[in-house]
């Protein structure tokens, strides 16, 4: 028999990812024996000091990775035995993963505005509305098992935005998917419409990530590996068999777009923000479409990048539609989450348009701009369903956008950060998002593709005009007399209001660091 | 290339049965099909590590959980079939058409050299190639799997596990308390009634019927009460099956 050869890790790059999943296993060990009562700050402790600790050491990885020699600017390398590639872009968006979820941690941990109770259901296996479901609230049930699968979701999303193998990617797009599925049906009001979504989100990413495996044995058998060096490789260099890597490369895009919230893979994407727990939906909403756009550049740029000519008008197509269904989309809501989950779609496209701006094989323009487009959108969404937690009436959140008029005259400082987090969504200079748009809008009119900018920036003014009236009725109407109360914000909730809208401000202001740092990730490596 | 075209017809009309089936039970069967005649194609290309792994793993363990579920739980609830968007059933088969004419174009146009490579990947023996494989170039993957299945085994837990809150009663407790419940309201302390008993099916749906015929509602679970789903099996159901047995001769 032959000797197998023991696999070469490079623990030093992958540290960041050992380090969140050891934390994840950790949680699920406390959840086994730590006792019911400080269970839950323990747990919440536990995830948040996991994130900052894989934050640190993504920061130690990221000072000791070296910048390459060649044309093009890149750093880093490829690790695992070439399951991952830890290099710019993949520390960057590791960065960008654990801040944002930093965030969403809080937000999770916050118990002050229910009533004492986290914003997740007291036992999940009671039916609603049951006599059962009130006895767990009697009992101040809570259930702290969502910390440990919001990590492992996390370590999903790194893995996913890092691997430079199709392999790797599918196992990583099931380790992001899986938590997020049952995250979405334990929200502690309207378990109804939760649990609906949540099996709505299940059924439509069982039939997405199908339809990528699908994919990747489709181009598996075009290029002889799975590997995006050898699918490139294989571009490169082989003529036959065509139609074989077309069709494993729109299956692929499928699985991926579908994770983007893409037009035509994008009606899951309101149901499943609205009925999944708010904290839920501000992770999700940030961290998923952040990893989902980098591995979908990472696809395109690095297999696929020397057939372009061949999917590049499908992207453009999609790019135009997304950005028009979502724009168009979120004018028509009457409710916050849906509204925020149409813009969100509309920021999808916004994305695209920059990253299939690119030129030539490397993407560093398009790349980068993508990266700090998705940190500004990040910070401003997390920010903004933050405070839709805190806009509450008697039965929990009220979302009814009517009910929100004339928020501004009786907390003018929440809505003042809702109304930046929308001026920011919006475009609107001296905010994030202004940045955000004019990078990936320069990017891709370098690439020629003025059509696309020219539909973009009409978009984003029809766009504009609708958050700039949902920050009027705010401000200038009268408050209705029925209007929601608004709750005392916990510690948890404030800071990370206050944290989303200074760093909107601050994105907007002086974007320079930042800017500086996506442009410094360079190129993917391979 | 043989085996492959004598089960694919099989699997393709297994799966559109697991499709189309009105029952649940036909289609875990015709699921079982696919999934054997899926095996039997592994090994007739060389991999009898997957073949072996695939009876065990799913039509072993996999397809016999789905059968004692659909058989324990019993409940074939209809499916509404109503279209809540008008034209979507047609629009979805036109679809799906033109997607299957696509994906065999596609692939018919490119797959057409001969297969290689199976020698070469079998050569030091097929489970040692493939640990060579799971241990070498996939072992990240391989342990991002880790974290796949505790997140499920940790999801199922979340959603279905109720935690007990009160203690425990004890037997003594509960058989004092159905006495206690008699003593002042009357209800019966025993078990309840089992159903089927001297009707037509002894499947859980169906009711047992008392000697005068009448039908014993308690003797349906709740939960299939709750859902309309009892099996209408009384006195004249009874009678047809006799005169059924006994031509010409009225039971009565």
């Amino acid at each position: 028999m032959n000797e197998i050869p023991a696999p070469v890790l490079e623990w030093d790059l992958i540290a960041p990812l050992m380090v969140l999943g050891a934390v994840a296993v950790v949680g699920v060990l406390l959840e086994a024996f730590v006792p019911r009562g400080p269970r839950f700050v323990v747990q919440a402790s536990v995830a948040i000091g996991g994130v900052v600790a894989a934050l640190g050491t993504t920061i130690w990885t990221a000072t000791r990775t070296d910048v390459l020699d060649g044309d093009v600017l890149a750093r880093g390398q490829v690790a695992a035995e070439g399951a991952l590639s830890v290099d710019g872009p993949s520390l960057f968006t590791w960065g960008l993963l654990l801040v944002l979820a930093l965030l969403s941690m809080l937000l999770f941990a916050e118990r002050r505005l229910g009533g004492g109770l986290s914003a997740f259901t007291g036992r999940a296996a009671d039916a609603p509305g049951s006599s059962g479901e009130a006895e767990a609230t009697r009992h101040r049930l809570e259930h702290t098992e969502v910390f440990p699968l919001a990590l492992f979701a996390l370590l999903g999303m790194m893995l996913f935005a890092a691997s430079t193998d199709l392999l790797m990617m599918f196992v990583a797009l099931e380790v992001l998917s899986l938590p997020l599925y049952v995250l979405c049906g334990l929200a502690r009001r309207r378990r109804l419409l939760s649990q609906e979504a949540a099996l709505k989100y299940f059924l439509l990413g069982a039939f997405s990530s199908a339809f990528f495996l699908y994919g990747v044995a489709l181009v598996y058998g075009y290029a002889g590996g799975f590997g995006l060096a050898e699918v490139a490789d294989a571009v490169a260099s082989r003529t036959q068999e065509r139609p074989l890597l077309l069709a494993g490369v729109a299956l692929l895009a499928v699985g991926l777009l579908f994770k983007v919230g893409a037009v035509p893979f994008h009606s899951w994407t309101p149901d499943v923000y609205q009925g999944a727990p708010t904290p839920v939906t501000a992770f999700m909403a940030a961290g998923t479409k952040a990893a989902a756009v980098v591995a979908l550049a990472r696809v395109l740029l690095v297999a696929f990048g020397g057939a372009e000519w061949d999917w590049q008008p499908a992207f453009w197509a999609v790019a135009a539609l997304t950005m028009l269904v979502g724009a168009v989309g979120s004018i028509a809501q009457g409710d916050v989450k849906r509204m925020l989950a149409y813009s969100s779609i509309a920021h999808a496209g916004f994305i695209l348009v920059g990253v299939v701006g690119a030129t030539g094989g490397d993407g560093i323009t398009s790349v980068s701009s993508a990266l700090f487009y998705l940190t500004a959108y990040g910070v401003a969404t997390i920010g903004a369903f933050a405070v839709v937690m805190l806009v509450r009436d008697a039965s929990g959140e009220s979302t009814d956008l009517d009910t929100w008029t004339g928020l501004g005259r009786r907390a003018p400082w929440l809505a003042g950060a809702f109304a930046l987090f929308m001026l920011s969504f919006a475009g609107i200079p001296l905010t994030a998002g202004f940045i955000g748009k004019w990078g990936v809008f320069s990017a891709a009119w370098a690439g020629g593709l003025w059509p696309l900018v020219v539909l973009g920036v009409l978009v984003s003014a029809v766009a504009a005009f609708f958050y700039v009236r949902v920050v009027l009725t705010m401000f200038f109407d009268e408050p209705r007399p029925d209007g929601p109360l608004l709750a005392v914000p916990g510690a948890m909730t404030t800071v990370v209001v206050t944290v989303a809208a200074v760093a909107t401000v601050a994105l907007g202001v002086m974007p320079g660091p930042v800017l500086d740092l996506a442009q410094q990730a360079g190129a993917f490596v391979r | 290339m043989t085996a492959f075209w004598v089960l694919a017809p099989f699997m393709v009309l297994a799966a559109l049965g697991l499709v189309l089936a009105r029952k649940a039970v036909h289609a875990a069967l015709c699921l079982a099909v696919v999934m054997i005649s899926l095996a039997v194609l592994y090994a007739a290309q060389g991999a009898p590590f997957l073949f072996a792994v695939q009876i065990v793993v799913y039509t072993g363990a996999i397809m016999m959980l789905f059968l004692f579920v659909l058989m324990l739980v019993g409940v074939e609830s209809a499916e509404s079939l109503a279209e809540s968007i008008p034209g979507q059933r047609i629009g979805a088969v036109v679809v799906a058409l033109v997607f299957g004419a696509l994906g065999v174009v596609g692939v018919a146009q490119s797959v057409t050299g001969a297969v290689v490579g199976v020698d070469a990947a079998n050569e030091g023996g097929n489970v040692e190639g493939l640990a060579a494989l799971m241990f070498g170039p996939y072992v990240l993957a391989f342990e991002a799997t880790a974290a796949l299945l505790i997140t499920a085994v940790l999801g199922a837990m979340v959603l279905a596990h109720r935690e007990r809150l009160g203690r425990r009663l004890t037997q003594r407790e509960v058989a004092e308390g159905r006495l206690q419940d008699y003593a002042h309201h009357g209800t019966h302390p025993g078990q309840l009634p089992t159903p089927g008993v001297f009707a037509r099916h002894n499947a859980v749906d169906t009711p047992a019927l008392l000697p005068d015929g009448s039908v014993v509602e308690t003797s349906v679970p709740a939960p299939l009460r709750a859902r309309d789903q009892v099996r209408p099996g009384d006195r004249s159901e009874v009678d047809a099956v006799a005169r059924e047995l006994e031509p010409g001769e009225d039971p009565r």
